[in-house]
């Protein structure tokens, strides 16, 4: 499959060429966004045309026997492993967000004959790994999550490749989070070696009085786009936290839209973000207070630190707010390691290397130390090191 | 032998030149302070000894147990020996002060040669100087200086000065910001180093620190170059008559 054949194709031109029903509302929905070009707000910084020409095998998404396994596994966008008793459907989405800024969230929802749904029962704390296998494969699949009312839960994701080179990965959530309830998601990834390119579309709805924490660690090279969308209900909450240590030629970062729309909502979101070689980090991310949302306290800010001068960060922090009973502040910084701080190091015998990942830790460690779970926080900082030393 | 030898070095910092032929040695064992007016370049002196960034040597020789070390870089330097006590210590957030310290000096261990010490032989080697210097137990989970009052930060420098064991010492104004009790606790520390071998460089505007600190030889630092040198009784002339007074020897 080649992503360029959807380019300005009507309804009926790109149901043909996907398989799907032309009176598909994500169909009409998709053919009216359009597949996204560099011209298109959320995928200014990315070059997603870049993958419009390759001719990616598509995969035949016939689900598995699950094994039973201490997480879920899924596999090229099937779900192979997973723990007794979780409760994981395979079924048509039923409750798909018909105003998501984002085209490929729809082009995902119409390239996966099915979604996954994972209903998380009681306080659960589970780990999610995403498992890559095919070449020059388009891998896509969806996911929806669902937690219970009152509960508190923990997702752990994280992402392992084989040997592979050149896959496209069109994944997603539409995450559900109940009233009254917490959801933690701690996403971990490490890219490298062009194995794969990735990007992820995610909705999150919440609930009256829901909690939800989203924490993502992209590290190391090559190109991965999240865009995500929030909507906030009354008393919702969302601390939203991004840490982007890239170096080489990648280009990742994260594209979001939190919506206000219940009185008394707070949204935080904070992107750290570090940046080496010739890559490129993007931050582009807008906090919306509509007229409804009264009394919402929404603060968003953004750093970061350049290793390399050819390096770039595209941050956005931006705000649109539609009433005048609110806090709201935003903010970004760019700029390189203290040179001051670094030479307090080595005067002390630490090689510049060493002193350089001193001081770029410290940096993530105001993120990194906020994911609750210290064997997650452990986890994380490994991933970190591999992605620094790999350099 | 010379422990370290300043041979006619001529440094400068953007496009000023502050050392304008210095020559100096310092002897094993001794503790040579330098006084100076402002501006006289008395801490760019120690930045040139220690490589710092802002510091280009233009002529001129430093050598370090005879050998130069004006192409080695600043954790070179350190490794060697070299220790410099920062006038203004910087503040690092995020940087845990015990984590910055082990690995400081692990280092120094590996490059001798030393297995390298773990968290508790570390903690416990630590904890012997910290009752010593009157620092409280916090102060090493803390980040690095943050938030540490001016005598903190002077403490936290001697507290590495004791556990990296360098063999030339430079304090630059270790005294500024301390009252009368941290002076006394830092000065312990420093004189508790004083073991025959090891030099020490005490740059200073004031001669109060030398009331805790003797030194063997007192060096007249003016507009870039060591003017006079003589022993300790030339701190009262200065404190009589000032710095306008020292004509410069022959």
């Amino acid at each position: 499959m080649k992503l360029l054949d959807l380019k300005q194709k009507t309804v009926e031109e790109a149901a043909a060429l996907l398989g799907v029903d032309p009176k598909a509302a994500a169909l009409e929905r998709f053919a009216a966004i359009g597949l996204p070009t560099k011209k298109s707000e959320e995928y200014r910084y990315f070059q997603i045309e870049k993958f419009y020409e390759k001719e990616y095998r598509t995969l035949s998404y016939v689900p598995h026997p699950i094994e039973e396994a201490e997480k879920i596994v899924i596999t090229d966008g099937m779900v192979t492993h997973a723990p007794k008793g979780m409760r994981i459907y395979y079924e048509q989405c039923q409750a798909m967000d018909m105003a998501h800024f984002d085209p490929m969230y729809y082009l995902g929802h119409l390239l996966s004959p099915h979604v996954i749904k994972i209903d998380l029962d009681g306080d659960a704390d589970i780990e999610i790994e995403h498992r890559y296998t095919q070449s020059g494969a388009l891998i896509n699949y969806r996911i929806v999550l669902l937690n219970q009312a009152n509960r508190h839960s923990t997702v752990f994701e994280s992402f392992q490749a084989e040997d592979i080179s050149d896959t496209l990965v069109l994944y997603g959530y539409d995450i559900f989070v109940a009233p009254d309830s917490t959801l933690r998601m701690v996403k971990n990834q490490n890219m490298h070696d062009n194995q794969y390119a990735m990007v992820a579309s995610h909705r999150f709805k919440l609930d009256q009085r829901a909690n939800a924490v989203i924490k993502s660690f992209d590290m190391g090279e090559d190109m991965g786009l999240q865009l995500i969308k929030a909507e906030l209900d009354r008393y919702a909450h969302i601390d939203a936290g991004h840490l982007l240590y890239l170096n080489n030629e990648a280009q990742r970062g994260t594209v979001s839209k939190i919506i206000h729309r219940g009185e008394h909502a707070t949204s935080h979101q904070e992107a750290k973000n570090i940046l080496d070689g010739h890559s490129r980090g993007i931050f582009d991310a807008l906090i919306k207070v509509e007229h409804t949302a009264k009394y919402t306290k929404a603060h968003q800010n953004s750093k970061a630190i350049l290793l390399d001068e050819k390096a770039y960060m595209a941050a956005k922090p931006q705000l649109e707010i539609y009433i005048d009973e609110l806090e709201a502040s935003h903010g970004s910084t760019t700029g390189q390691l203290d040179p001051k701080q670094l030479f307090y190091l080595r005067s002390r015998g630490i090689s510049e290397v060493e002193a350089r990942k001193m001081l770029v830790i410290a940096f993530a460690n105001t993120l990194i130390e906020q994911v609750k779970d210290h064997r997650h926080q452990e986890i994380i900082k490994k991933t970190f090191d591999e992605a620094f030393y790999r350099n | 032998m010379k422990i370290l030898e300043i041979k006619d070095v001529h440094a400068k910092i953007g496009e000023k030149e502050i050392l304008k032929g210095l020559n100096l040695e310092l002897e094993p064992g001794k503790v040579h302070a330098i006084m100076g007016p402002n501006g006289a370049g008395k801490s760019t002196l120690s930045k040139t000894i220690v490589g710092h960034y802002d510091v280009e040597v233009t002529e001129g020789d430093i050598l370090y147990k005879g050998k130069s070390i004006l192409n080695m870089e600043p954790e070179e330097r350190a490794l060697e020996g070299i220790f410099l006590s920062f006038q203004h210590p910087v503040e690092i957030p995020g940087v845990n002060n015990a984590y910055f310290l082990r690995t400081a000096l692990n280092a120094k261990r590996k490059h001798e040669g030393k297995e390298e010490l773990n968290a508790a032989e570390f903690l416990r080697e630590m904890k012997k100087y910290l009752e010593m210097l009157g620092m409280k137990a916090d102060m090493i989970s803390r980040s690095l200086n943050e938030g540490f009052s001016g005598g903190e930060k002077k403490r936290n420098e001697i507290l590495q000065m004791l556990m990296l064991e360098p063999e030339v010492i430079i304090l630059d104004e270790i005294d500024s910001g301390l009252d009368i009790d941290a002076l006394r606790a830092v000065s312990e520390g420093i004189n508790m180093m004083k073991d025959g071998k090891r030099s020490f460089l005490v740059i200073t505007h004031y001669s109060r620190i030398l009331d805790y600190i003797k030194p063997d030889y007192i060096h007249v630092l003016k507009d870039g170059r060591i003017i006079k040198t003589a022993g300790p009784e030339l701190v009262a002339q200065l404190e009589e008559e000032g710095y306008e007074s020292i004509e410069e020897e022959a």
